[in-house]
């Protein structure tokens, strides 16, 4: 080729370069959660909360800034629109893991806050979806002291970098969108509350059906719902044993579950196999016989589990997926129908099977 | 030399997640995309046996000198020119849609036009080089991008996301009847063995096709992760919203520790690449074709200088890929696709059919 065309098509190239619509880094916003209220306004029922990173040379603990700023608007997509005249930088969403929707949003339809999410293209389908108590804007409001980045202690709470809690259900976007509209799979979600001004406490499951919240699991029923969907490992269980208490650390757990007929009755079994090491026992329990400390745990256990599952049916909802599985292993037409009018009446068995691996490090 | 028969059939295979063909398959999930599936891949393997036995009776020799020893010059010329539309057409949705998805994804203010102008510029360029260079670039284009591909197919397979449920659901849907589209959408994945028509060219004259149980088993485990992952990781109801599926499931995985925690943006550049090669390839073959459609035309397979009219070629080609993005849009994108992809299979099973007789009726009359 001669040299002129090769000039002027570089030349072309390079001229291009300048068409994306590219803004420096320190001209934009970063927004590092979203929060999504109801507000009393009956024309501008969404109140929209946007948690902004201000950048700050110094990283150390309490150094995060952030500034917060709060709209209520006709539609959600508007009021992120308008809080562009609120700031002078330009809003980037590409940071934003944290999606927090107010309980009052969620407690009378949450579908079309989450349509919006989904059809956003920057927001990330990987991004932590979680419920504020008692409002969204409240928990983005909390200053927390030992904050090195702005929003980051809630990325770490969710997040497998930082902290590992039994008790904390983590749920992703593309998660709550698959439950919030197959059939025989509900969605839940965590919920996040505010502890004094500067922390947070997130121990509380909502199960929901395909519109709104349905029950709210206490923090030991959402342990053993991790324990029990999740394989969640890193986790307690509380037992008795002759009277006394017992505490054991779960190294490994595996469930599975199948549904069939027992007795004539249409029932779910769980089988629960865990691996456990005592945290919490009374002196000499490594002299005793394991087996029937064992077998009292399983008994407890399977109390505990039945009860919550029996909870959860009556709340009306299926977050573990058994209508899902039930849809797979019949594969009719009207297996959805069928299996609509069996969940009610349907009987649990669960059958744990702990292992006990040690005292610990004394007898 | 087995493996440049090996690198377009993993180019084309890979490339159906862009082509829509997960989008068609999906949309007919309850309504006979299994035994489509099967089907179609029964097809693809019938025609890749058919074609390379066939072409191993031509050595070192194309699918329009194959025709021109046979055929009057007229029927060569139509077959040629029908076919570099057809393999013109192919690429040009492919690049226009992934200029599209550069628009929906990187950045929603670069123009979609711009964006298209320098893809088929590198392409076009690309394009024009001799068929021997343009194999490397292959080999090269696909020794870089494949083990990133399989890596995120690999790593969406094991998440732990995935609801083997839902899967189970939709394989349950077996008894239906196979539809025309989801066939055609399936078999696309065998499909790369028709770069042969051309490549076949570079293969030495003493040339064997070894290891050919390989390409219906790698077709069939890309067309099951292709369309049974989505449907795990987003359920057998949601899946079907999307349009571009396997970037929202690319985004729906998570690299803890990679070096950005997206995949979708790996997937996206991975395939960035992989659109370019894919062009580049179906370009310079629509190129060959047009050019073997004259009757005195000598094929070169590593020329030192490159023929102007290659040139004017794909000159035409950028002008034509260019006004066909001022037309285009997803909606009407993913209908010409659909269509595009039951021609193709028409038009290909007549292709191998064709050189399938000639190779028989060859061995019989010497």
């Amino acid at each position: 080729m001669n040299a002129y065309i090769r000039i002027a098509l570089a030349s072309l190239i390079i001229g291009m370069l300048g068409g994306c619509g590219f803004k420096d880094i320190d001209k934009r916003f970063f927004v590092v959660a979203i929060g999504i209220d109801a507000s009393e306004n009956e024309k501008k029922p969404y109140r929209i909360t946007l948690q902004l990173a201000i950048p700050s040379p110094s990283i150390e603990p309490g150094a995060s800034k952030t500034q917060i700023e709060t709209i209520d608007a006709p539609s959600i997509a508007e009021g992120v629109r308008m809080l562009k005249a609120y700031v002078d930088k330009e809003l980037d969403f590409g940071h934003c893991k944290i999606y927090i929707v107010g309980e009052k949003v969620v407690k009378t339809n949450y579908q079309d806050t989450l349509q919006w999410m989904m059809r956003r293209r920057d927001i990330q389908n990987i991004a932590n979806i979680a419920i504020g108590r008692p409002d969204a804007a409240s928990i983005l409001k909390v200053i927390p002291i030992s904050e090195r980045y702005p929003g980051n202690t809630l990325f770490l709470s969710f997040g497998a970098d930082g902290t590992e809690s039994s008790y904390t259900y983590v749920e992703t976007l593309s998660d709550l969108s698959r439950r919030a509209t197959e059939q025989g799979l509900d969605p839940l979600m965590p919920i996040i509350m505010k502890n004094k001004e500067s922390s947070f406490i997130i121990n509380q499951t909502a199960l929901l059906d395909k519109k709104r919240i349905k029950l709210v699991l206490s923090p030991t029923e959402a342990q053993i719902y991790n324990q029990l969907a999740n394989d969640f490992t890193k986790s307690s269980m509380h037992g008795m044993f002759e009277g006394s208490d017992l505490v054991v650390a779960i190294t490994n757990i595996r469930s599975k579950f199948r549904i069939g007929k027992q007795n004539g009755k249409d029932t779910i079994t769980m089988d629960v196999k865990m691996k456990v090491v005592f945290e919490e026992a009374p002196r000499g329990i490594f002299t005793d016989q394991w087996t029937s400390v064992q077998q009292n745990l399983n008994q407890e256990y399977a109390k505990s589990c039945v009860a919550l599952l029996r909870k959860i049916q009556k709340a009306g909802v299926d977050p573990i997926g058994f209508g899902l599985r039930y849809r797979a292993t019949h594969p009719k037409p009207d297996s959805w129908k069928e299996w609509e009018s069996i969940y009610p009446e349907i009987e649990f068995v669960v059958r744990p099977n702990i292992i006990i691996e040690g005292t610990g490090l004394i007898k | 030399m087995n493996r440049y028969v090996f690198y377009p059939f993993i180019m084309v295979s890979f490339i159906n997640l862009l082509l829509f063909v997960p989008y068609i398959l999906i949309q007919a999930r309850f309504s006979g995309a299994v035994t489509s599936m099967i089907v179609g891949s029964v097809i693809g393997t019938i025609f890749v046996y058919m074609y390379t036995g066939a072409l191993a009776r031509f050595p070192g020799k194309g699918l329009p000198e194959i025709l021109k020893l046979h055929c009057p010059q007229w029927l060569v010329s139509i077959t040629m020119i029908c076919s570099a539309i057809m393999w013109w057409f192919g690429t040009t949705i492919i690049v226009v849609t992934y200029a599209l998805l550069i628009n929906r994804f990187f950045n929603p203010d670069a123009n979609p036009t711009l964006i298209l102008i320098m893809l088929i510029l590198a392409c076009g360029y690309a394009a024009t080089r001799s068929t021997l260079s343009v194999m490397y670039v292959i080999e090269i284009g696909i020794i870089v991008n494949a083990p990133i591909i399989i890596f995120i197919l690999f790593k969406a397979v094991r998440s732990t996301q995935l609801n083997w449920d839902s899967i189970h659901v939709v394989a349950n849907y077996v008894t239906e009847m196979p539809t025309l589209t989801a066939v055609a959408a399936a078999s696309y994945i065998f499909t790369g063995y028709i770069n042969l028509s051309l490549f076949n060219r570079l293969l030495p004259p003493n040339f064997r096709f070894k290891f050919r149980w390989v390409y219906p088993l790698f077709g069939i485990l890309i067309l099951l992760v292709s369309f049974f992952v989505p449907i795990g990781f987003h359920g057998t109801v949601a899946v079907n919203e999307y349009i571009y599926i396997w970037s929202i499931t690319a985004d729906s995985l998570i690299m803890q520790y990679g070096f950005i925690e997206r995949v979708l943006f790996l997937f996206l550049i991975v395939f960035l690449n992989l659109t370019l090669i894919y062009t580049m390839s179906g370009w310079h073959q629509a190129m060959e074709s047009i050019k073997s459609s004259f009757r005195n035309y000598k094929p070169e397979i590593d020329s030192p200088r490159t023929p102007i009219s290659n040139y004017v070629i794909v000159g035409i080609f950028i002008v034509l890929t260019f006004l066909y993005l001022q037309f285009a849009n997803e909606k009407n994108g993913i209908i010409i696709t659909t269509y595009w992809l039951v021609v193709r299979m028409f038009v290909e099973g007549i292709i191998v059919v064709a050189v399938f007789i000639l190779s028989r009726w060859r061995s019989k009359s010497t």
